[in-house]
């Protein structure tokens, strides 16, 4: 005789076990039965939460409309040092963008992706729209429509009987009263429905704000969630206040990181810093607080101070994948190669195998002169290769090596390979531009020199190489113009420095 | 010496005045400070240039407020006050040069105007013009022949130089109109100066010397408004500073358009001394026997009366204009010279002795009398503002000579990192196991040069570079989109990088997805190609699908007549964010 388990017991245990399709499937079938069934309606409610579930907590990206549209912050010409927005010159003593490249947004590039960290600020709206926009560089036009609504698009495609829940039917008032259904409908709506505050009125934040109001304004769950609501629809200051609020109810990491990323949005760095030391005191050696700590000094070009923080996160969790990585990559920057190296090993000890990895590696052991790994470590990482971006970085980093070593044959062809798997590599056409130059094919080269300026016009290196190359063929004016786009992009060059210095004094000659 | 270290303004000077919308826009030559009533009560009369070519004034401040104000019939080029006669009570006239004319006020009433004589004008050209006249060729020819003149190198007339500038309709009128009226050629005033006529009193009489675009220099009596002396430069003057008297010995200083300074004396009408500038003189001051001028190479130059060059000293920023600042009570001669990064520097000789920090760029300078006050400094902005300030009685100026020594910048370390234990250990494997290293390395190297090659040729043969450097045909194609979707803006920017090749014959074409993408135009012809010029050729693309989903879009160029690209860009459309409509 089968003895049959409660299905609701079972749904239960696959909900544990995370195979959360199958526990919604039984909930489902639970509720065919018995549609008033609240525990079943409530797990699956939980399981579908769970499926899109994204951690709020996490950096997002600005999108362009957040970004160009921007009402909240206070002063459009901020002090250096204290405002996302103005990285300026590096207070830290960090490397010049001579030794570490920069991104858009003339900061030196991270040792670890993520969003926001690639490509920041374009200067006017035709640069925002304009960027050549891959699918690596595209920044979405909202945050939202970045991320939540596509995950929303995803929900549908898969019930294409319809959704779960029928959100505009449901009685909210009712719902709010019982505790226990009312989170769990919350987070459905927030993550699942992805309906912060739509048209129909039924939504996340009136939810909230009923619940809010059920539990006499000292629930302060709630009072988070009807932040993250403002937090969503952009209203930045009522949910400063309503975390700020929750905060003085109950001291949580949650809410300090959310307040935290709510300062960082209205442009102030500094209340953020704050803000995370005074959650440092109420939960020393917190390693999110110290990582966001690390994340805004970076932010703010003080590379020194964010390897500081790194370092007092890998303190406290020794597998932190952001900080060994960017601890790593501060090093190589900082002509200590041997010891970035150990910190990529202690990566790739702890499981973490990808082409990047590999890529870097292989730098490191270059630039240490451990020869031996250096092409073995190109090839692994040529082995796995996800796309064709990864590709061309891979190539254009063989280039780098081929011109160390001398053989410029095949540097050309790794730069055109990079160029051939990415066709928007400006690092790639202004290197393959010097050595066409070095060949003599002097229109080639300032053909590919002037498309890698307009690539990239965060880069010093075109502008400055189409400067001496225009210099020597007489072109004085062009010369003049490229010098100062150069100097623009990196005021500390003294090589531009003198040469703007040399085409002054002859245009000021008789 | 850099701005930084030298001592700024601090309790040198008292600010009397700042009216930073007083709408003044003139240069030194037009600034003077004069007596003009005869009661000690110093004004500042200012020539100003309005704006746009309209509204020249002449402007008379008493304290702050504007008290006199007439207009000008053209721009202003020179501004100077002088006693032109013996009558008490003692009261200069104001001279303006504009143009061929100089206009004499006295008690700021117009007196007198005197108009330069007119040159010579060349006999073709005037028997063209008789010729039109009397009816014997028509406007085009005289258009002709006078293009023939001007190619020849002879100097026209402004009317016939303006008739050149004519189309053909509007040349007849403008020959019909003014054939009857004889032609005069006249040339403008550059500069002018004053020159005492026998005494080196303060109220002693002037004559006035003038320079002019036809390279001559005139002097002129201050009674009889007759020429006096005419004296004749390589170059037409653009600065003058004068001194001496005229009975007796005099020099003129002239800064001349060729970038070269003259020095005239009284004997010849030829000039005596030059000085070769290495750049044009932006401004030329006299202090005591010497000539310090200010060159557009950001530099200050010291010379001698008889052009030998002194010294030479850097400023941190391009000269807007320059002043004498002279104080006879206390002894002390100085320059002041207005810098673009908006300060007025002080300097005795070579030396710094103070800087100014300005709201603006200042555009001109007097320093003298104003008022009942000895040293003030009265300045206009490049913006139209008025600034007027006092040096105060304490104030002290020290010389200071640059200090000598070796250069700031050696005492800084430089952060060099340390070498770690870490790479100490790895070059004690690299020493011992150097062949076995080097082994490995040559054969990865071949591995990953035949990986190269191999990549190389398959991308080569699929033609997917953006770069082509084939001998036929070097191109470089370069996409970019624009745009939020789900329409998008596709530039693809051609170019032709051969020397001087130009290329024909090519066209575009796309491969994508087409459930996802329509492309408006799928076939675009390119135009002849010349060399180096970029040819943005522009076509929309549509997203039809509404899964948030995107792709690749390949682009061909192709060539007449032949089956393969010659090049491929592949371009990674960006997410639409919006769907379309039907």
């Amino acid at each position: 005789m089968e003895v049959t388990m409660d299905p609701l017991f079972i749904a239960w245990s696959y909900f544990r076990r995370r195979k959360l399709q199958q526990c919604s499937d039984i909930c489902s079938k639970i509720l065919e039965e018995n549609p008033y069934d609240q525990a079943a309606w409530g797990l699956k409610t939980c399981a579908l939460t769970e499926m899109v579930y994204i951690d709020e907590v996490e950096v997002d990206q600005e999108g362009i409309a957040e970004m160009m549209l921007d009402e909240s912050s206070i002063a459009q010409v901020a002090r250096p040092g204290t405002s996302l927005r103005l990285p300026g010159t590096s207070q830290g003593g960090g490397p010049t963008p001579a030794v570490r490249p920069m991104t858009h947004s003339g900061r030196p590039i991270t040792g670890f992706v993520r969003p926001s960290t690639q490509s920041g600020r374009p200067g006017t709206m035709e640069q925002a729209i304009k960027t050549p926009r891959t699918a690596s560089t595209a920044r979405p036009v909202t945050s939202a429509s970045g991320r939540f609504i596509r995950l929303g698009t995803a929900s549908m495609l898969t019930n294409p009987e319809g959704p779960f829940i029928n959100l505009s039917r449901l009685n909210l008032a009712k719902y709010s009263q019982k505790p226990s259904l009312s989170r769990t409908l919350f987070e459905y709506i927030f993550h699942h429905e992805n309906d912060v505050k739509n048209v129909s009125g039924q939504n996340a934040l009136d939810l909230a704000a009923q619940a809010t109001e059920q539990a006499h304004f000292k629930d302060w769950w709630w009072k988070v969630q009807l932040g993250k609501c403002y937090y969503r629809l952009g209203l930045y200051r009522e949910a400063e206040k309503q975390f700020r609020s929750a905060l003085n109810q109950q001291e949580m990491v949650d809410t300090y990181l959310y307040l935290a990323k709510v300062y960082q949005r209205l442009d102030q760095p500094i209340t953020a810093l704050n803000l995370f030391k005074q959650g440092l005191d109420h939960f020393p050696g917190e390693v999110t607080l110290l990582t966001g700590i690390a994340r805004i000094h970076e932010a703010m070009n003080n590379i020194t101070s964010a390897t500081e923080y790194y370092k007092d996160v890998l303190k406290q969790d020794n597998t932190h994948v952001e900080a060994i990585a960017c601890i790593g990559s501060n090093h190589f920057y900082t002509d200590q190669p041997e010891i970035a190296l150990r910190f990529y090993r202690r990566l790739l000890q702890m499981g973490v195998y990808n082409c990047q990895l590999y890529n870097n590696l292989a730098l490191c052991c270059f630039y240490a002169q451990q020869y031996d790994m250096t092409l073995s470590s190109f090839e692994r990482a040529l082995a796995l290769v996800a796309n064709d971006e990864e590709l061309a970085d891979v190539w254009y980093n063989v280039g780098h090596v081929a011109v160390g070593i001398g053989d410029l044959t095949l540097a050309y062809q790794s730069f055109k390979l990079a160029l051939a798997f990415n066709n928007d590599h400006a690092e790639a056409y202004n290197n393959l531009a010097v050595l066409e130059l070095r060949r003599g094919h002097i229109q080639q080269s300032k053909a590919l020199l002037q498309t890698a300026a307009s690539l990239a016009p965060h880069m010093y290196e075109p502008h400055f190489n189409l400067s001496i190359l225009s210099e020597k063929i007489g072109d004085l004016q062009s010369s003049y113009n490229a010098a100062q786009k150069s100097e623009d992009a990196f005021p500390e060059h003294v090589d531009t420095q003198q040469l703007l210095k040399q085409l002054r004094q002859h245009f000021s000659e008789l | 010496m850099s701005v930084g270290e030298a001592s700024t303004d601090g309790g040198k000077w008292l600010d009397a005045h700042y009216d930073p919308v007083a709408g003044l826009h003139t240069f030194s030559s037009c600034v003077a400070l004069a007596d003009l009533s005869g009661d000690g009560d110093s004004r500042l009369v200012l020539g100003d240039l309005g704006s746009a070519g309209s509204g020249m004034k002449l402007k008379v401040y008493r304290g702050t407020v504007l008290t006199n104000e007439s207009s000008l019939l053209d721009l202003p080029a020179g501004l100077v006050s002088f006693f032109m006669d013996l009558h008490e009570p003692r009261i200069p006239a104001v001279a303006v040069a504009s143009g061929p004319c100089i206009y004499v006020y006295k008690n700021l009433r117009p007196y007198f105007k005197f108009t330069l004589p007119g040159l010579e004008i060349n006999t073709l050209e005037q028997d063209v013009w008789r010729q039109v006249r009397e009816g014997q060729i028509d406007p085009s020819t005289l258009k002709e022949m006078l293009e023939s003149l001007r190619t020849s190198d002879v100097p026209l007339s402004a009317r016939s130089l303006h008739l050149l500038s004519l189309d053909v309709e509007q040349a007849e009128q403008f020959v019909h109109l003014h054939k009857q009226q004889p032609i005069r050629r006249q040339t403008v005033i550059t500069c002018m100066g004053t020159l005492k006529k026998s005494t080196a009193d303060e109220d002693g009489v002037s004559c006035l010397v003038i320079g002019t675009e036809s390279s001559h220099v005139f002097i002129l009596d201050p009674e009889a408004f007759i020429i006096l002396t005419k004296m004749e430069l390589p170059a037409p003057p653009t600065r003058m500073d004068v001194t001496g008297q005229f009975d007796v010995e005099f020099r003129i200083t002239v800064a001349c358009r060729n970038g070269n300074i003259y020095i005239l004396r009284r004997e010849s009408d030829r000039p005596k001394y030059c000085i070769e500038l290495s750049s044009h003189a932006v401004g030329l001051v006299r202090v005591g026997k010497n000539v310090v001028v200010g060159c557009t190479d950001e530099s200050l130059q010291g010379f001698t009366q008889k052009g030998k060059k002194l010294w030479r000293t850097v400023l941190p920023a391009p000269i807007t204009t320059m002043a004498a600042m002279d104080l006879p009570t206390r002894g002390f001669q100085g320059v002041l010279v207005g810098v673009a990064s908006c300060e007025v520097l002080l300097f005795r000789h070579k030396n710094l002795l103070s800087s100014v920090r300005m709201p603006d760029a200042v555009s001109s300078i007097c320093f003298g009398r104003y008022g009942r006050e000895d040293g003030t400094l009265i300045m206009t902005t490049k913006g139209g503002g008025l600034m007027v300030k006092i040096l105060k009685r304490t104030a002290a100026f020290e010389d200071r000579d640059g200090a000598p020594g070796p250069p700031q910048a050696q005492s800084i370390r430089l952060n060099v990192p340390k070498k770690t234990k870490l790479y100490v250990d790895q070059t004690l494997r690299e020493r011992e196991s150097a062949p076995a290293m080097h082994r490995a390395f040559m054969m990865d190297l071949s591995r990953l040069r035949l990986a190269a090659a191999k990549a190389m040729v398959k991308v080569l043969e699929c033609s997917l570079t953006p770069v082509s450097s084939g001998v036929g045909q070097p191109l470089k194609i370069n996409a970019v989109v624009q745009g939020l979707g789900p329409a998008f803006k596709l530039t693809l920017n051609v170019q032709n990088t051969a020397a001087c090749r130009p290329v024909m014959d090519l066209a575009i074409s796309f491969q994508y997805d087409q459930s996802l993408y329509r492309v408006r135009t799928p076939f675009l012809r390119i135009p002849l190609l010349v060399p180096g010029i970029i040819y943005p050729l522009e076509t929309f693309v549509d997203c039809t699908s509404d899964k948030g989903v995107s792709d690749i879009i390949k682009v061909f160029v192709l060539h007449g007549g032949r089956s393969a690209p010659l090049l491929t860009a592949h371009i990674n459309m960006p997410v639409s964010e919006g769907l379309t409509l039907n």
